[in-house]
């Protein structure tokens, strides 16, 4: 194994005015194991949505980082997160994705715990002539060292020694606000190519006219022709991404441990299917978050959550599974009670755009598979991915965050063609914070 | 020839495939009637799929001939990289069992596998599941009013497009 120093994989010289990462970040092996252990088992990661497991004893089952996992509500309604594994022999307890069960009932030896993860029974104890030191130790299956809430998302750490979920979650909590009373409902993909792949593109304005163009022909053509049976998408209502538009069009915005947001200026629309509640919206929250809830808003909650309301309304759960290959589930949020016509109308915008099998998500993926290839080790290892921007963000927020109240620590306002990639920075300068004790 | 035999069928279904696996796009559009329904579900859990198109997600939904247009459009554009390089596709359809559903309307229930080799990146992939299509007489000629995919492995690699199941 090639052992790296942190600086020859994050070369980050404000005062120089560069920030460059090298290749090796998604490539190496080794590496990749050391981000499972100190950044996705190492500190909070999303696990799910509270409406996963409803009703007393519902559970679902997840990953944190390689470690399975099942969160499961008791038949009070208390919500807790266990490792998925018996004690006895390690056995994956619980193999279905979601369910509802007061026990489960181990299938390699019947050892047994309920909804709360209490050890219920160990088969024929009694006459299994165990040692004093076996009945001390504790049976129950294991939770994990933290797990909390905030507002229907559900976070976890295999780690104790992390900050609160509050102050992990800190400024971009806000934004999570703009898209809670949420209900998923998800699919699966796979991508050859490494998961920091997808945590950029989220964040990447600049990708998306060179790697859209197909889907965007179809939107102005449908946009051209008003036919009814086709999808009318909200991002062809906007002009954030056109090459013309004039102003302010958005920016990005870096929050501390390693959140980032992209957003785009989005006109309060029928395109989008939040407009049917704008009265009662604007009521309820004023109408400087009501402007932000309709404008494009791509948050990555580090390292694994991102959520996107921009041609519909997604949530992304990213898996690594290996340096060159990433899981990804996705998922529509919809808010409860929206009508059938709303629904209907976000549920087609998300298929057109973000599917596996949609119109433009294909085209994405197919490029972190090519980007995996030049990842290959060469002589020039740093990337120039990352620079656009720099001199134009600033410490602190601007007019556009201090209308509600939101405080980043760094932020980019941007014209449509400076396509922020300085907000790749906090993604970066939180994975050294995690590998700085394992990196030289 | 209101109706139509098993045969019949399976070699209608035979003639999809077919233009799928050569993009035959054109002939393949012409098989659907112009207010079609094509669904693929998604999977909700385990055991059960996705059943209304309009509050839960599916893979894919359309009503519509026109909106398969615009995904071959996409697919000729020229300008989608999953695109660019087309995978070898070979279909391979069976378990054909027709049943009458009216006048001039059947329901066709299939088994299909469709054998994708991606030249991109030199990896094969099988899909597989159900078919359930609705077919209409058209003057003399059948036509695909309805299409649903029951894609049974689900986990897609990297993007999956209509000639692909």
């Amino acid at each position: 194994m090639k052992s790296f120093a942190l600086r020859d994989l994050i070369d980050d010289r404000p005062q120089d005015g560069v920030f460059r990462v090298n290749r090796a970040l998604f490539r190496d092996q080794a590496l990749f194991e050391l981000e499972m252990k100190h950044i996705f088992e190492g500190g909070w990661v999303f696990v799910g949505m509270a409406t996963q497991a409803e009703n007393p004893h519902d559970y679902f089952t997840s990953f944190i980082g390689r470690v399975p996992i099942i969160v499961q509500r008791d038949g009070e309604g208390t919500l807790r997160c266990f490792v998925n594994a018996c004690p006895h022999k390690g056995v994956r307890l619980v193999q279905k994705l979601c369910g509802s069960a007061r026990r489960h009932v181990c299938p390699y030896h019947s050892w047994t715990f309920d909804s709360t993860g209490a050890n219920k029974n160990i088969k024929w104890q009694k006459a299994g002539r165990y040692a004093p030191g076996f009945d001390e130790d504790n049976h129950d299956l294991a939770p994990v060292a933290r797990f909390g809430e905030y507002r229907g998302f559900l976070f976890a750490s295999l780690n104790a020694d992390v900050p609160s979920l509050e102050a992990y979650l800190g400024e971009a909590r806000k934004l999570m606000d703009l898209v809670v009373d949420k209900s998923p409902e998800g699919v699966e993909l796979v991508y050859a190519a490494n998961w920091k792949m997808q945590l950029e593109n989220c964040s990447d304005q600049y990708h998306f006219t060179s790697t859209h163009p197909s889907y965007i022909r179809i939107l102005d053509q449908r946009a051209r022709e008003q036919v009814d049976e086709v999808v009318q998408s909200s991002i062809g209502a906007a002009d954030f991404w056109q090459e013309d538009a004039a102003g302010v069009t958005g920016g990005t915005m870096s929050f501390d441990h390693g959140h980032v947001l992209n957003w785009g200026v989005m006109p309060v629309s029928a395109a989008l299917p939040e407009f049917e509640r704008v009265e009662e919206l604007t009521k309820r929250l004023g109408v400087a978050k009501r402007n932000w809830m309709f404008n494009m808003r791509n948050l990555t909650i580090f390292p694994n959550l991102q959520l996107a309301d921009n041609a519909s309304s997604q949530m992304r759960v990213i898996r690594p599974i290996a340096a060159g290959m990433t899981e990804m589930q996705t998922w529509c949020i919809a808010p409860r009670g929206e009508s059938a016509e709303a629904r209907r109308f976000r549920i087609r915008q998300y298929e057109d755009f973000f599917n596996p099998t949609g119109m433009a998500t294909p085209d994405d993926t197919v490029c972190y598979e090519e980007a995996q290839l030049g990842m290959a080790e060469q002589d020039r290892p740093w990337l120039q991915g990352h620079a656009r921007g720099l001199t134009a963000s600033v410490e602190g927020g601007n007019e556009w965050s201090d209308r509600i109240g939101l405080k980043p620590a760094r932020s980019v306002l941007a014209d449509a063609q400076l396509c922020d990639e300085s907000l790749f920075g906090s993604y970066y300068r939180a994975w050294r914070e995690r590998m700085k004790e394992v990196l030289a | 020839m209101s109706s139509m035999t098993a045969a019949e069928a399976a070699s209608f279904l035979s003639r999809e495939a077919l233009y799928l696996d050569r993009f035959d796009f054109d002939s393949w559009l012409a098989l659907y009637t112009p207010d079609c329904r094509f669904w693929m579900p998604a999977w909700r859990d385990d055991g059960t799929q996705t059943e209304d198109p309009d509050r839960e997600l599916s893979l894919i939904f359309y009503r519509g001939r026109r909106n398969l247009e615009d995904r071959v459009q996409r697919i000729r554009s020229g300008f989608s990289v999953a695109s660019a390089v087309m995978p070898r596709v070979a279909h391979m359809i069976g378990n054909v069992l027709v049943e009458p559903a009216g006048e001039g309307r059947v329901r066709v229930d299939s088994s299909f596998i469709s054998n994708v080799h991606d030249v991109r990146t030199n990896r094969s992939h099988s899909y597989f599941g159900r078919y359930e299509h609705e077919l209409v007489l058209d003057g003399a000629e059948w036509k695909i009013a309805s299409k649903i995919i029951r894609l049974m492995n689900d986990v897609v690699p990297t993007m999956l497009d209509v000639y692909g199941v």
